[in-house]
């Protein structure tokens, strides 16, 4: 009798280490699944960049082609606001966004200047924005 | 003796059970799993491995129904409020406004009006020349253009880094454009932009992601646009919302034709480098 009570526990003792090994997997694979699930989202952007390696790749391997256009960069923000003092020469070709203070309206030929202080400056449009291009003195 | 032959027989069949139930709960995960892929999704083997390439269908073709409807509209005029982020000099992000017009007469005629801080302009395109107008300074340039809108779009981009209001969307193959190596695209969301429910449609390229909030119902007119540069770790993005769509405004070519006012100086469009 006692040989039999000694074997039930055993078996009963196999059989819980056996529902906890097979709990345990079980578990470990829900975790597992939500692992995946949050990996996934990850991975597009892994795999995207995969993607990218993968074209530059390819692409030098193979002969160039005309790129499509890409989507249109936003502007440009404009040049800085002027700093600069009227009575200093600055370089020919410095772009400000704005003029300095003391600044003087001089179209010649319908194209229009700014004489401010010792510097001319020649207005034009640089990409969408409106700038103020340091120049020569125009000739009349 | 009845005792002794059952535990056995259990002993027996309960792990033969939790056997069975293990594969029903795993197979049933793996079920999940493929629930939640995209509606397609590419699987290449290749040397370099797995490649995948998630493209909702669904997001695919909302983005073409939207822009193969603006652009078989013969002319049509909105409202656009375009957001630029930026980064000031001290790393903190800024944003800067500006609000235009936008009219379009296809296949050659475009007007924008912009105001905002830097700009306070119109642009003109009548089919020969692009003209932009500056208000304030009473100046203008004026330069030949392309004989069509998609060509004037690249030229004045190329060749002064000019670029019109949302000009991504109103190219006349703005689908093949934007679409071109796009390696994301899903159906984020029905959301409401000023008062239009709209599909929110999220794309990726390298380099430069995009969003866009189509029309749910009725005409599918884009409401809002966001392209993001993915290049930079601020991940910046110029941001433009549509409002006042008319797809049938009352134009004449006299509005694409530009008239320099009384006392207005000619300047000129600097080139690109």
């Amino acid at each position: 009798m006692k040989t039999y009570i000694d074997t039930n526990r055993r078996l009963f003792g196999i059989v819980v280490a056996i529902i906890f090994l097979f709990l345990g997997e079980a578990m470990e694979a829900q975790a597992g699944h939500m692992h995946r699930a949050t990996r996934r989202r990850t991975a597009v952007v892994v795999s995207s960049a995969t993607h990218q390696k993968d074209q530059a790749a390819a692409a030098a391997a193979q002969p160039a082609q005309a790129p499509a256009p890409a989507p249109a960069p936003a502007p440009a923000p404009a040049p800085a606001p002027a700093t600069t003092n009227n009575n200093q020469p600055v370089a020919i070709g410095t772009v400000l966004s704005t003029l300095p203070g003391g600044c003087v309206a001089n179209p010649v030929n319908n194209v229009q200047y700014y004489h401010c202080g010792v510097n001319f400056y020649r207005v034009v449009f640089q990409a969408n924005n409106l700038v103020y291009v340091a120049s020569d003195p125009p000739t009349q | 003796m009845k005792t002794r032959r059952t535990v056995p027989i259990l002993g027996i069949l309960f792990p033969v059970l939790l056997l069975v139930l293990y594969s029903f709960v795993t197979s049933t995960n793996e079920l999940k799993d493929e629930s939640q892929k995209p509606i397609t999704e590419s699987n290449t083997s290749g040397e370099a491995g797995v490649e995948f390439s998630n493209l909702d269908v669904e997001a695919m073709d909302k983005l073409q129904n939207a822009l193969d409807y603006l652009s078989n509209l013969k002319q049509f005029s909105v409202k656009v409020q375009s957001t630029l982020e930026d980064m000031d000099g001290f790393g903190h992000r800024v944003d800067y406004e500006m609000a235009s017009k936008v009219v379009l007469k296809r296949p050659n005629k475009l007007r924008t009006e912009q105001h905002g801080g830097w700009y306070d302009q119109t642009f003109y395109y009548n089919g020969e020349s692009i003209t932009m107008y500056h208000s304030k300074e009473n100046v203008y340039a004026t330069g030949p253009a392309p004989e069509n809108i998609d060509e004037m779009f690249h030229f004045a981009r190329d060749t002064y880094g000019i670029s019109a209001p949302v000009s991504d969307l109103l190219y006349t193959n703005a689908f093949e454009l934007l679409s071109y190596e796009i390696n994301y695209a899903v159906v984020v969301d029905m959301e409401l932009i000023n008062e239009v429910e709209c599909d929110h449609l999220l794309f990726s390229r390298p380099g430069v992601d995009f969003q866009i909030w189509v029309a749910k119902d009725g005409a599918p007119l884009p409401y809002k646009y966001v392209i993001t540069d993915t290049t930079t770790p601020e991940l910046l993005s110029y941001t433009i919302v549509m409002r006042d769509w008319n797809i049938a405004p009352i134009v004449s070519k006299k509005e694409f034709n530009f008239k320099p006012p009384h006392g207005a100086n000619v300047i000129e469009f600097q080139k690109l480098d």
